[in-house]
Formats: structure tokens, C-alpha cells, sequence
């Protein structure tokens, strides 16, 4: 932190972590390292179809949690599913912390007439969730992972504008800012060296909220045909292919049904354990 | 931009929502069947209130209720049947709009040709009684059924078949109407009697006025084809909803023996999931083709019966012959000889459907059962060792077919056994179209040929998409669609052998009918051989 | 007040007039129209002189202007891939939509209310933890994971509810809503898990106020205390995520109808992006885009109705 530590505000009293945030830090680890180790490992290779093990359950042929009726590994299709679910996540929530961040400190700091500004223009932007992008944007140029990641990112703005202001707007009004102002201080400086130290937990608050409903838009997107294509791995994407076995072979889909929503659970209790220690005022809302 | 203006746009903006709101709310049914029937709305200046106006039957929207009547004890010749289907047609207009999803629905059923193809392929009589064909091929002359109607009450005759042929050549889309190219005049002898005179003999043209191309139309019938479709057939077009139903009923004034079953619903199911559970629960009662065949097992009670036939389809693992690694005729054999066609037809569409050996349906007249490529991993490695790069890097570009899909997977891991790595990719339809289809930017790609007897468009043509020149062939082709009947037949089965040894492309399998149905309904086609799911026969045991 | 209604309304009337351009500008079909009444058969140059003449050559305001003035009467044109007219089927499907995102809505309330009040009032207590947790593992659930589950369990094994299709309520209200049930659960049970936990963290936040404590201190119970006093606050936070919420709910429908096929807006919607049919695309964002800015208009009017503190101010 660059700022002298005498001018920040005092930090919020460390509490430990509950046993709720441990287990989303774990699940969120868990996935992360399932991922990374399907770069070098995986149970069988991703073009592998077992022709004699075919729609089996799991621990049966060396398949762990079995196999799809084209004989695909599940375990194997899920580490790489992992990838995908990681990979459109990082991206999106990317686009929203590096576009969301400045703009919402710019509209904390601007006047009140440019702040309103932003906000409505915010607003407008907010009346287009992330599936209406996505189709937007699938419908001009085809739906692919590339089109659901900016679907995502984009709808994911207002939310990072909308914390990041009003965590600005806490700091601008806090006297070590009003003092450094007197002291002649400009905005950039200010913006730089005071407010974006005290909004970075904000950011890593609202990056894991986002990242949450960006599992779910990508999960969807892939199930409705519009994110991975079938020659890439993704949940979703087994959910919508393991559908048709799902009355005869339930647990094709349960397997990817059960790491969305893992995953989901993860990066929410994750997201409100990061919010009570940065932020205890604002636990519960988004 | 004034504020003013805008003011008065949003607001208008907000009325137009809250009339349409209220409107709608009530009155789907009405609205719907409207937007359907009545030709003002497509002008492009109806505003939701005016067509709440126009509203008649209440009751064609409904799909449920209609489904209830079949259950229960309908008298004879009153009954409802909803059919599943997965892809519905854009546009009912199918003059302008390519796409199999429209004849399919109305072919047959709502429009009828002079002439169309029985069970067996055979063309048999339909609105023409009878025809003569002289003795150089070049002119058809066919006498026409008298008393035949269309639904808009105007008689059938000579010159409606004239005006029907005619307008196939002056105002369709070009990409439908080239089966009409070869005719040079149809002129009208009498109100029965039709003379057709063609610029060359060709078998082919008689046959392809079984298909949509040969439907009559009405001269005062072709307004407003997307929402009024009007034809002789014994089935009239009642009601549409988008993305939903396509109601038709019993033609009452129809000419021929009246229809069993008085309302056919088509349901459209993108999900194929979706169409196998309405079945299993009772919301329709065929499923016109089965999308997962790997799902059957869940039809196994005696309530339901499964219809297991073929169609004119093959599933094709297209290969692209001028550009690309595939241009090499050793690669192209290589890739037929590692391939396990038995396995990749169970694993994809578990073992239903039949193996072919070249472009031909078992329902067509030159069938004939032969495999010039068996698997043979170790012949497939030895042709690669001859080429200039034993392992080579194919592009394998996947429409979103379930089929494609469900194929690539063992297709890739087979070819990659014998050395071959494939990059596969997935695209939307529009892009496979323009890609693929059009600009022919591929290597390979999975795809099912549904058009009947399209072995010449495919490979008799070195424009289209497989970009296969063989002039032996073009010429074979061209001699099978002069030549007398029997000629045709040796003539299509040569070019079809020349076609297979030149691995022009891999035959995956030939595409099943597999039908799904209550048990107790009747009339279902085996095969299905033309373009259309013909309902006239259907009946409920 | 009556200031305070007309800034919102002109806020309302920008944001629209802003959002249809992004949308026009944004979707330009180009000459879209002109290459698909070619088919696949058409040249380039065949295209690019139709598209000339259909006058989709002109600068994109004039275009952008003659639409939005059709538009604001329900005209959004003839598709040129269904060659059907746009407006009438919106309106169609949207009134389909409307009964399916009004059901879950209840739905969401029903479950929520309950579930976040009593998580809220039994703060600290194991029971609400549960309560919470339960909450969390909702919002989790894909509603197409709910759906999936739902249909396999009460349509395929028990076969006491439809599995899919749309009955007219005027043509057989009955089997409306045996018709609906499934639809309107899987949309509202996770939205209602999602809305439980902004009730408990509003319900949270007035429990800790001053005049509750003092007002619990008198003897009365919380739920007692919350009732006479903090519901009229309490329901401010909770009143714009159900805006907010209606609009998720509003685009979330894409899903749910078409597991269900229900020929809603929202698989108008993803069946027209599928077909790249642009004109009916912009036509149906724009409806839906319009809806949503209504709704956050609607949730703005009522603010000012229900909390007299935000009559003055800028706003949140």
C-alpha cells in the first residue's frame, strides 16, 4: 500500500474465517487444482471413447464416475469442463473489474451531475442481463465461448460500478481524503494513491459474486447451444448432452448438474465471507 | 434529437405496450390465428389492436385439448392427432424459403402435385388421372382429374397447372426451382388436358414434380403464401403459432376419399428431449422422427409401437476433393479404410440405420449393397505412407446436429489411431451454410443429404460443396437422365461405383425412419420416401 | 413529488430513446434482408444492388429513425427469414411470457418471504443457519438444473403434471395451469432462494435499528416489533431487487421455455438468434430492453410512494 499507513482509515477488526467460508475456499481450490492438473493429467485422454464401456456408472473400466453413451470419460470431461468454467470466468469477470473499476471510482469522485450521468447510463446498461447480450451478440455473428465471455463481462459492469462508487464515495468522505484535498492534492493522485488501496477488496468482494453468476450465464449459454461447442468440454454443455439418456442414465447429467452448482456455492460463500471482513456494512447485498 | 419527440415516441412506446399487454393477455388465440389467416398483417402497418379484430377460431391455438379427444372413444373420422417434430420451417412459403421443414408439413397434405411417388418409390397418378410421354421424351402431355377444388373454392384445372409450372420459373428461389430449368413450355390443350414440353428428355423432371416443386397452386391462392397456404390437398391449413403449432384440418370439399383423422397438430420441439417426454406423457402422440435413438429403450411398454424404416438420407462424412490434405485421393481412401462404420453407427445412433457403401438410399431404384472400403486400420496406414505426409492434420468442421455430434468423437480417436490428427470445430448453421456449403473453406464435415436421389447435385457437379470433378461420372449422370428407365438404372449404379472408389467421401450410414407412436394408430408410412410426413393416411385403431 | 415523477419519466424516456439506438446500432442487419431474399444462389453483387434499393444503404439515424417510429405503433417490420410480420408475434409471445414471469414471481415470494423472515429472526440460532443455507444452495441451482429434475421426477416417473406444451388459459384455464406448474416452480424456486437472502439482510438491517431494540425492549416479540415497525423500511431493499429480478426472471424465461416449449418471447427470442433472423432479434430485445427500463422506472415511482425520506435527492 502506498499510502502512508497513518493517513488510511483503521481496518475492520480481523475476525476468523467461518467454517461456511472455509468450505468455499476449499470447493473454489478444489476446482481450480482440478483444472490446473488437466493441463499435464488427466484420468484418460480427452479423445479417448471406451466402445466397451459405454453409458456404465462409475468404478467400472477404470471410469471413476463412469462413462457417456459415447463411451467418454465423465471424470475426464469434467476436470476439463473445470478449464472451460475457469477460463469464460476469469475473462468476464476481467472485462467487468478493469472497465467496472475506474468507472466506478470515476462516478464517486466526479461531480454530482457527472456521477448522475454515469449512473443512468449504468442503469441502461443493466436492462441488458447477460443472456440478452449473448443473444444479441450470437445472433449478429454465431454463438461461441468467445461471444458468451463478452456477453458476461459486459453485463457484469453496472454491479462493479455500482460497489466500486459507493465504496468511493465512503472514502471521499473520510477526512485523511478531505485533508489531502486541502493539501492540494488532485483527483488521479487521490483516486491512485487513497481510494483504489481501500475499494481493492470491493473489487475482489464483487470479482467473486460475479464470478458465481458467471458459471451460472456460461452453464446456461452452453445449454442453450449459444457458448461451448461440443468440441469443447464445459458443464453445461454435458448437462444439455447428457438430457436425452437423462430418464435411462441419470447420473450422466447429475455429475455436471452437481459442479455448477459446487461451484456456484463456492464462489458465493466465498464472496460473502471476503465481504464481511473488507466491508461488514455491506454484507448481504450486492 | 428534440425531447419533445421523444417524449411523444415513448410514450406511444408505453400505450403500444399496455394495448398490446391487455390485448394479448385476453386473447392469444384470436390474435395468433389472425396474424395467420388474414393476409392485411403482413403488410407490415398492422398495429397490435387491429388484428385482435380480425380474430375467428378460438380454439386453434390449442394443442392440449385437442389431445384429450384421441384418448377418449371419437367417433370414427372425428379425431385429433398431434405429431412431434424437431425443426420447424421458417417460412410456410416454401417458393421462397430452401429448408425441408415446409414440404414436409404440407406436401401431400395441404398441397398435392400432378403426379407423386407410392410406398415403393413408384410414380403413381395424383391430380393427373393419367399422362403420355412421347416417344423422344420431350413432351408430357397429362390428363387431369375433374371436380378437384382448391380450399379457396376455385376449381383445379390445365390452367392452374400451367400458372403452377410457370411461376416455379419466374418467381421462385433459385436455389429451389433448378429441378423446373429443363421444361420449355407448358401450355394448356383443354381445361383437362396439360401439355408439357421439355428442352431435352429427362427422367429426373417427372420424378421431381413429386416434390415441392411440382405443387399446384391456385392463381388467386398465392398472395400471402408464409400465412394462407392454399392447395387441393386433404388437409387445409387452419392456424400457426410460432415456434410452437402448425394446426391443419380435414379438408371438407376434398376431391379424393376424406382423411380418418380431422385435425393433425404438428408440435415443434428444437429439444429432442423434450418431444420424447410429451410422448411419455401424453401431450402428443407420434414422435416423427426419433432425435436419441439411444433414448429407446424408454418407449419399451406395449403402449407404444416403434416403426423402424429408411429415408433418403445419408449421413455423410464429407470430404472436400479440390482443396486441403482431403484432395489427395490416398488420404481420402485412408480415411475410408479407418473408419469403423459398424461402431460409429452404434455408438452415434446406436446401431439404427444401415451401412452404405456410396451415395444411394436403400429406397432408390439402383440400390445396390457393396463396400469398397471395409476397416482395414493396417491398408489405411500403408496408403499414408505413400502420400507426401503420413500424418496429416485434417479440419473437421461439426454443424449443431445431433448426429454430427454424437459421430465426432469416435471419428476423431479412430483416425487418430492410423495417424491422422483432426482439429474439430464447431459451427452454427448460418456459418456451416456460408463456410462449408457455400465457399467450400473445409476439410471435412458431417452432414445428412435428406434431398431424395441427390447422388447427381452432389457429385455430378463440380461446383457444389464436395468439389468432386470426374467427368466419367458427370457424363454417366447426364446419360442416366436421358436414357430409357433401364438404362438409367445401369447408368446411376456405374457412376455411383465410380463415385465410391474414388472415396469421393465416407458414407456413414444410411438414416433410419424411426418412428415412435401410440399404439393404437394407424397408416404410419414405413419408409419415408418423398419429401412430406403424409397425414392422409393416418388413422386411430 | 410531481417534479420528482416527471425527472424520473424523462429519465425513463432518455434511457429508452438511448438503449433502441445501441440496439439498432448494435443489431444493423446490413443487408441481411437483401442476402437472405437471395438465397444461397444469390451473387454478390445481386445482394449488394437489392440492398441498395430495399434502402438499407442510407445513413443507420434515418434507418434507425423510420424504425423506432414504426416501432413506438407495433410495427417492427416483416422478418425476412419467416416473411411474417414482427410486431403481432411479439405481442403473442410476450402475453405468454407475462403469465409465465407473473407466476414465478409469486412463486419467488412465497418461498422468499417466509424463508428470509424467519432466517432473519432466528439470526444466530442453528434453525437459521439452516434456513440460510438452504437459501445459499438454491441461488446455486441453475433454474435449467431445477427444470430438468423437475420434469423427470413429477412428468416422466409420477406422471402427475404435463412435461411440456402451452394450453391458451382462455381456451382451457384448467389445463393452463396443470401446464404451468412446472414452468413457474423451476423459475421460482431458485429466484425465490435468491430474493430470501435480500429479505434476511433487510429484515437483519432493522432488527439492529435503534427504534426496534427499543421497541423489543418493551416487551414485544421480534416478529411483533418487525411487524408494527420495520416492515414499511424493510421492504424498500427487497422492492428493487424484486425489479431487478423481474428482468432476470423476464430473460431467464429463454430457458425455462424452451425446456417447456412455451412460445414466449424468450424462445422467440433464442429461436430468432439461432436463425440469425436480425430484424425479429432487434424487434424482441427492444421489447424486452423497454420492458426492463419500465420496470426500473415503475420500482423508482414506487420508492417515492412508499420511504417520503427519498422525495428529496438525487436518488440511491
Amino acid at each position: 500500500m502506498s499510502a502512508p499507513a497513518t493517513r488510511t482509515p483503521p481496518k475492520p477488526k480481523r475476525r476468523p474465517l467461518s467454517p461456511l467460508v472455509i468450505f468455499g475456499l476449499v470447493v473454489v481450490l478444489f476446482i481450480v487444482l482440478m483444472a490446473l492438473v488437466s493441463f499435464f493429467w488427466t484420468p484418460f485422454t480427452p479423445i479417448y471413447t471406451d466402445l466397451k464401456n459405454r453409458s456404465v456408472g462409475p468404478f467400472t473400466g477404470g471410469h471413476w464416475l463412469g462413462t457417456d453413451r459415447t463411451g467418454r470419460d465423465i471424470a475426464t470431461r469434467l476436470m476439463l469442463g473445470a478449464r472451460t468454467t475457469l477460463y469464460v470466468g476469469i475473462v468476464a469477470v476481467g472485462i467487468a473489474a478493469i472497465i467496472g473499476t475506474p468507472l466506478g471510482i470515476l462516478a464517486g469522485m466526479v461531480r454530482p451531475g457527472a456521477s448522475e450521468f454515469i449512473m443512468r447510463t449504468n442503469d441502461i446498461l443493466l436492462a441488458f442481463p447477460a443472456l440478452l447480450i449473448a443473444l444479441i451478440l450470437a445472433a449478429k455473428y454465431g454463438g461461441s465461448i468467445t461471444t458468451a465471455m463478452i456477453a458476461i463481462g459486459v453485463a457484469s459492469i453496472p454491479g462493479f460500478i455500482r460497489v466500486i462508487r459507493s465504496g468511493t464515495l465512503q472514502v471521499m468522505s473520510t477526512d485523511y481524503v478531505k485533508a489531502a484535498r486541502v493539501a492540494g492534492r488532485r483527483g488521479p493522485a487521490i483516486a491512485v494513491r487513497h481510494v483504489l488501496p481501500n475499494v481493492a477488496g470491493l473489487v475482489i468482494v464483487q470479482a467473486s459474486s460475479a464470478y458465481a453468476i458467471a458459471i451460472l450465464a456460461e452453464a446456461a449459454l452452453s445449454f442453450l447451444g449459444l457458448g461451448a461447442p461440443p468440441s469443447v468440454s464445459s458443464w453445461g454443455r454435458m448437462l444439455y448432452e447428457g438430457q436425452s439418456t437423462m430418464t435411462t442414465d441419470p447420473l450422466v447429467s447429475v455429475w455436471p448438474g452437481v459442479a455448477i452448482a459446487l461451484a456456484v456455492l463456492g464462489f458465493n460463500l466465498l464472496g460473502d465471507g471476503l465481504r464481511d471482513r473488507y466491508d461488514p456494512r455491506m454484507a448481504g447485498s450486492r | 434529437m428534440k425531447s419533445s419527440g421523444l417524449a411523444a415516441l415513448a410514450a406511444s412506446l408505453c400505450a403500444a405496450l399496455v394495448v398490446a399487454g391487455c390485448s394479448a393477455g385476453s386473447t392469444t388465440a384470436e390474435t395468433s390465428s389472425a396474424a395467420a389467416t388474414s393476409a392485411g398483417n403482413t403488410s407490415g402497418s398492422s398495429s397490435a389492436a387491429a388484428t385482435t379484430t380480425a380474430g375467428s377460431a378460438a380454439s386453434s391455438a390449442g394443442s392440449a385439448s385437442e389431445t384429450a379427444t384421441v384418448s377418449g372413444n371419437a367417433p370414427a373420422g372425428d379425431g385429433a392427432l398431434t405429431v412431434g417434430f424437431v425443426l420447424e420451417p421458417t417460412s410456410l412459403d416454401f417458393t421462397q424459403v430452401d429448408g425441408a421443414q415446409a414440404p414436409q408439413a404440407l406436401l401431400l397434405n395441404v398441397y398435392e402435385g400432378l403426379v407423386k411417388q407410392d410406398d415403393t418409390g413408384k410414380i403413381v397418378p395424383l391430380l393427373a388421372k393419367s399422362w403420355d410421354v412421347s416417344a423422344d421424351g420431350t413432351v408430357y402431355t397429362f390428363t387431369l382429374n375433374e371436380g378437384v377444388k382448391f380450399s379457396n373454392g376455385d376449381a383445379f384445372n390445365a390452367e392452374a397447372a400451367v400458372f403452377s409450372i410457370d411461376r416455379v420459373k419466374s418467381t421462385w428461389l433459385p436455389s429451389v426451382k433448378a429441378g423446373m430449368d429443363v421444361v420449355k413450355t407448358a401450355e394448356a390443350v383443354s381445361d383437362t388436358e396439360l401439355k408439357v414440353t421439355l428442352s431435352a428428355p429427362s427422367n429426373s423432371w417427372l420424378y421431381a414434380m413429386t416434390t415441392r416443386i411440382g405443387a399446384m397452386f391456385s392463381p388467386t391462392g398465392v398472395d400471402d403464401l408464409a400465412n394462407a397456404p392454399v392447395g387441393t390437398g386433404p388437409y387445409v391449413f387452419k392456424s400457426r403459432v410460432p415456434g410452437d403449432n402448425i394446426v391443419l384440418e380435414r379438408n371438407a370439399d376434398y376431391w379424393g376419399s376424406a382423411a380418418p383423422v380431422k385435425t393433425i397438430t404438428l408440435r415443434y420441439f428444437q429439444d429432442a428431449n423434450a418431444m420424447n417426454n410429451a410422448l411419455l406423457t401424453g401431450g402428443i402422440n407420434i414422435i416423427s422422427t426419433l432425435q436419441t435413438p439411444e433414448a429407446i429403450s424408454q418407449f419399451s411398454d406395449p403402449k407404444y409401437q416403434t416403426i423402424q424404416g429408411s429415408t433418403n438420407g445419408e449421413v455423410l462424412l464429407t470430404l472436400n476433393n479440390q482443396t486441403g490434405p482431403t484432395a489427395d485421393p490416398k488420404v481420402r481412401q485412408a480415411i475410408s479404410y479407418a473408419l469403423d462404420r459398424k461402431a460409429i453407427l452404434d455408438v452415434a445412433w446406436s446401431g439404427y440405420g444401415s451401412l452404405i457403401g456410396t451415395q444411394e438410399a436403400p429406397t432408390d431404384p439402383w440400390f445396390f449393397d457393396e463396400d469398397a472400403y471395409p476397416f482395414d486400420p493396417e491398408k489405411a496406414k500403408a496408403l499414408l505412407a505413400e502420400t507426401a505426409n503420413p500424418t496429416p492434420t485434417i479440419r473437421l468442421t461439426l454443424p449443431p446436429v445431433p448426429y454430427a455430434t454424437a459421430a465426432a468423437p469416435l471419428i476423431i480417436s479412430q483416425l487418430a489411431d492410423v495417424g491422422i490428427t483432426v482439429t474439430d470445430s464447431s459451427v452454427d448453421f448460418p456459418t456451416w451454410l456460408d463456410q462449408v456449403f457455400k465457399q467450400a473453406d473445409y476439410d471435412m464435415t458431417i452432414i445428412n443429404h435428406v434431398e431424395p436421389r441427390d447422388a447427381a447435385a452432389l457429385f455430378g457437379n463440380p461446383d457444389y460443396y464436395p468439389r468432386y470433378n470426374n467427368p466419367k461420372v458427370q457424363e454417366l449422370f447426364k446419360s442416366a437422365d436421358a436414357g430409357t428407365p433401364e438404362q438409367q438404372i445401369s447408368d446411376m449404379q456405374a457412376a455411383l461405383k465410380l463415385i465410391a472408389e474414388d472415396a469421393a467421401s465416407v458414407w456413414l450410414w444410411s438414416f433410419p425412419n424411426l418412428i415412435i407412436a401410440d399404439a393404437n394408430i394407424t397408416g404410419i408410412p414405413q419408409n419415408a420416401i418423398g419429401e412430406s410426413f403424409n397425414f392422409s393416411t393416418l388413422a386411430v385403431g | 413529488m410531481a417534479w420528482q415523477l416527471l425527472r424520473r419519466c424523462l429519465i425513463f424516456l432518455i434511457s429508452t430513446a438511448v438503449a433502441s439506438f445501441l440496439i439498432f446500432w448494435i443489431i444493423d442487419s446490413d443487408c441481411g434482408p437483401a442476402r437472405s431474399a437471395l438465397g444461397i444462389g444469390g451473387t454478390e453483387e445481386s445482394v449488394q444492388a437489392l440492398c441498395t434499393q430495399m434502402g438499407l444503404k442510407r445513413p443507420l439515424i434515418v434507418q434507425y429513425w423510420e424504425w423506432i417510429t414504426h416501432a413506438a405503433t407495433g410495427d417492427f417490420g416483416v422478418s425476412y427469414i419467416s416473411r411474417r410480420a414482427i410486431g403481432p408475434q411479439i405481442f403473442d409471445q410476450l402475453s405468454v411470457t407475462l403469465w409465465l414471469v407473473l407466476g414465478a414471481i409469486v412463486v419467488a415470494l412465497v418461498v422468499a418471504l417466509p424463508l428470509g423472515m424467519a432466517s432473519a429472526l432466528r439470526h444466530g440460532k442453528v434453525s437459521g443457519n439452516i434456513l440460510a443455507a438452504i437459501s445459499q444452495i438454491g441461488i446455486a441451482i441453475p433454474a435449467f438444473v431445477a427444470a430438468l429434475l423437475l420434469v423427470l421426477v413429477f412428468a416422466v416417473r409420477l406422471r402427475w403434471l404435463p412435461a411440456n406444451g402451452y394450453v391458451v388459459p382462455a381456451s382451457d384455464p384448467a389445463e393452463f395451469l396443470r401446464h404451468m406448474i412446472l414452468p413457474w416452480l423451476s423459475l421460482g424456486l431458485v429466484q425465490g432462494a435468491v430474493l430470501a437472502r435480500y429479505v434476511r439482510s433487510a429484515v437483519l438491517d432493522e432488527l439492529g435499528q435503534d427504534y426496534l431494540r427499543t421497541a423489543r425492549a418493551k416487551g414485544l416479540t421480534p416478529l411483533q416489533a418487525l411487524r408494527r415497525h420495520g416492515l414499511r423500511n424493510a421492504s424498500i431493499p427487497v422492492l428493487t431487487v424484486i425489479g431487478v429480478q423481474l428482468v432476470t426472471v423476464l430473460v431467464g424465461a429463454v430457458i425455462i421455455e424452451r425446456i417447456f416449449t412455451i412460445p414466449g418471447i424468450g424462445k422467440g427470442l433464442a429461436d430468432a438468434a439461432q436463425g440469425q433472423d436480425l430484424l425479429t432479434v432487434q424487434g424482441m430485445v427492444l421489447t424486452l430492453v423497454v420492458a426492463a427500463l419500465m420496470i426500473s422506472f415503475l420500482v423508482d415511482v414506487l420508492y417515492n410512494v412508499i420511504d417520503p425520506r427519498l422525495r428529496q435527492g438525487a436518488g440511491r
